[in-house]
């Protein structure tokens, strides 16, 4: 009889670890021991500035994670791609690390084309996908089900929050306002009219080609219209055009420049040419504070920590580097949240009830229904040399409204 | 709109067009130069004037070599560059047998490989400038601005466009250039040596296009898509009939002003198209160009 019991309870517990494995098995990526992230994130090319550093700031979080004994008992295994920022790099990255290395989530994604580039075929594959920093919101307006990003800002919150400091702190009620002609300036243009319209203020729209080299037309409507404020959403080089020819052409009042166009301030400073064209300057920041500053400082000194060649080297860590946090925290929490029977749905159920503070100027919050998670942004006042933070915190209003 | 606003807009339009469009006037001619006396439409004078601008840069402000050497050592390595190519990729592109498309494809290369080691010296990420070489400040003429730069821009250009004209009218090498023009076969046969005239025609191209960057580069920034201007070049050639070089230089001009015009006028996103617009025009009224003379009609 206790022959037939064991044996009973045998088949049973073989039968249960059948049902696990299969369990297991059906998730991708996920063993008793390791969970397997597929990173990726510009590591060469010439928008490698925009994120080698931000796919390294993840690294190096995910490894103190598993220096601190790792997830639910689970260690994180990460498999690193190099997209170059390019939409055919990235789509081919992605597919590699869904069909052939088998990850569980995905996350990476530091430029806004290649991440639309990518959003279909993810979409298909039902891999919960986390972003770097690319603003993203053609992967993110409308929401799909499995994609989460603007960890570091989306434009149209871009859009909205310089604006509502315009009209907030600068008390503007005329907005100047330079945005590209491009899907950028579409996305950031979007949400900041209504932001306008609310705080009672009324915008005056130019927007340029991205590859313009002779500004003198947008300026001088700037300056013709007598606006309060201008805002450049432009990149860093039309951004410094204007700021050059805004000083040629006497135009004296503040110019707000959104983080679009402040990849390095020095070099800014070096191609306007002219400290004084810095006057009355203010610039766009989404980190909870000045980059480098104390508040920020574990995140520079895990990264001198972990990289100790190239925290040595000129230009390292990059100007973006502390963005790579929030998305790193944002895989950690939700797998955390999931618990140890984790599945790729409850992964994304436990990110869209996800609402913490990290190291950017608003909260990491995702909803149901809004996947672009950060919406607020700090202010400095640049003098050419110095950053003098403004006081407050600055966010955008806009909502999807649907189709 | 105010007449007052109008009347700021045409002068600082017209002002600021006619500094741009100068440059535009410079490329172009470089480009009219070797189309006529080498049949190539050089599809390589953007990164040409690029690469030019680069080589300042790194003279400049990688090797604090001094400006009174950086610049005559710009100019003097973009045309031996200019003409080196000429001599070892197109005579021996030419001399193998196949269509002269060959030629224009050898150029499309020569402008693939200036953007590849720009990129490859690592300062290509980002745009970048070096220092004016002239004293910042403005002057007001009526109620337009112009920057000394501005000013220099427009001089300098003015002055190169005459020496250039005076070269090829008065010079020897001068005629030799335009009776290659005209008709190779002739030329050669009243004993012109072609190569060389053809690699002068290339080193003189080159060497516009280095002044051109040189004048320029402190205004706009230097990123390795900066040789799109060439675009514009190639629409004032276009414009003024792109065998005349009175006519390129005139359509620089045209573009520069039209474009700010338009801008001011009708819509900032509307400068791009501009030149475009302006040749579907020219083409349209002027089928042969402002300057290109009188159409010829074939019988055969």
């Amino acid at each position: 009889m206790r022959k037939r019991v064991k044996l009973l309870g045998c088949l049973a517990g073989t039968a249960m670890l059948g049902i696990t494995g299969a369990a297991l098995a059906a998730e991708p990526g996920l063993t008793d021991t390791t969970i397997k992230i597929g990173l990726f994130g510009p590591l060469s090319g010439a928008s490698q500035a925009y994120g080698q550093d931000v796919l390294n700031a993840a690294k190096m979080y995910y490894a103190k994670i598993n220096a601190e004994g790792g997830i639910n008992g689970r260690k994180i295994e990460v498999v690193v791609e190099d997209d170059r920022c390019s939409p055919n790099d990235m789509v081919a990255a992605v597919k590699k690390l869904v069909e052939q290395d088998e990850v569980f989530i995905l996350n990476g994604g530091s430029c806004s084309a290649p991440v639309v580039a990518a959003k279909d075929y993810v979409v298909r594959s039902g891999v919960p996908w986390v972003m770097l920093n690319a603003s993203g919101d053609g992967a993110l307006y409308p929401p799909q089900p499995n994609i989460f990003g603007a960890l570091s800002i989306s434009q149209r919150a871009v859009g909205g929050s310089t604006v509502e400091f315009a009209a907030k702190f600068l008390h503007a009620k005329k907005i100047g306002y330079i945005n590209h002609d491009d899907a950028y300036g579409a996305w950031n243009l979007e949400a900041a009219g209504p932001q306008a319209r609310e705080d009672g203020a009324s915008l005056i729209v130019e927007s340029v080609d991205p590859k313009i080299t002779d500004v003198t037309a947008p300026v001088l409507k700037m300056r013709a219209a007598n606006v309060d404020v201008l805002v450049l959403t432009t990149y860093a080089g039309p951004a410094q055009l204007i700021l050059k020819k805004a000083q040629e052409l006497h135009f004296d009042k503040p110019i707000v420049v959104a983080v679009n166009a402040i990849a390095n301030l020095k070099q800014m400073v070096d191609n306007v040419g002219s400290k004084d064209a810095f006057k009355n300057v203010y610039i766009e920041e989404l980190l909870m504070a000045k980059p480098g500053s104390e508040k920020l400082g574990w995140v520079y000194d895990l990264y001198k920590k972990s990289y100790p060649d190239l925290s040595s080297q000129p230009g390292h860590p990059q100007v973006y580097m502390p963005y790579g946090i929030p998305p790193a925290e944002v895989v950690v929490k939700a797998l955390q949240a999931a618990g140890r029977d984790v599945t790729r749905a409850k992964f994304i159920d436990a990110v869209e009830h996800l609402d913490f503070n990290s190291v950017m100027a608003g909260p990491i919050v995702f909803t149901h229904t809004d996947h672009a998670a950060q919406k607020a942004s700090i202010y400095f006042k640049y003098d050419g040399e110095n950053l003098t933070e403004v006081p407050g915190v600055f966010a955008s209003r806009w909502t999807y409204k649907g189709n | 709109m105010d007449l007052e606003i109008v009347w700021l807009f045409v002068q600082q339009g017209v002002a600021s067009g006619l500094v741009s469009g100068a440059v535009y006037a410079l490329l172009a001619l470089a480009i009219v130069i070797v189309y006529r006396t080498t049949d190539v439409a050089n599809f390589a004078q953007g990164e040409i004037y690029m690469a030019a601008s680069y080589l300042a840069f790194f003279l400049i402000v990688v090797f604090a070599v001094p400006v009174w050497l950086a610049i005559p050592l710009t100019v003097l390595i973009v045309c031996c560059g200019a003409a080196l190519f000429q001599r070892v990729v197109l005579t021996r592109v030419s001399s193998g047998r196949g269509v002269s498309v060959n030629l224009v494809i050898a150029t499309l290369g020569l402008s693939f490989l200036l953007k590849g080691m720009v990129r490859f010296s690592g300062f290509g990420d980002a745009p970048r400038s070096f220092p004016s070489l002239v004293p910042d400040g403005a002057v007001m003429i009526g109620d337009a601005s112009l920057t000394y730069l501005d000013l220099v821009i427009l001089a300098t250009s003015l002055l190169v466009m005459a020496l250039f004209f005076w070269m090829f009218t008065y010079t020897k090498a001068g005629r030799a250039m335009r009776a290659v023009g005209m008709n190779r076969r002739a030329a050669a046969l009243v004993g012109i040596s072609l190569s060389r005239v053809q690699m002068q025609v290339w080193a003189f191209s080159g060497g516009i296009s280095a002044v051109a960057a040189l004048l320029i580069a402190p205004k706009l920034l230097l990123t390795v898509e900066m040789g799109h201007v060439a675009t514009l070049a190639f629409a004032a050639a276009i414009v003024g009939g792109f065998t005349s070089l009175p006519g390129a230089v005139i359509g620089g001009f045209i573009i520069g002003v039209a474009e700010n015009l338009v801008g001011l006028f009708i819509s900032s996103r509307a400068i791009v198209v501009t030149p475009f617009v302006v040749i579907m025009l020219v083409l349209i009224l002027k089928p042969q160009g402002l300057l290109g003379g009188a159409v010829r009609v074939r019988k055969v």
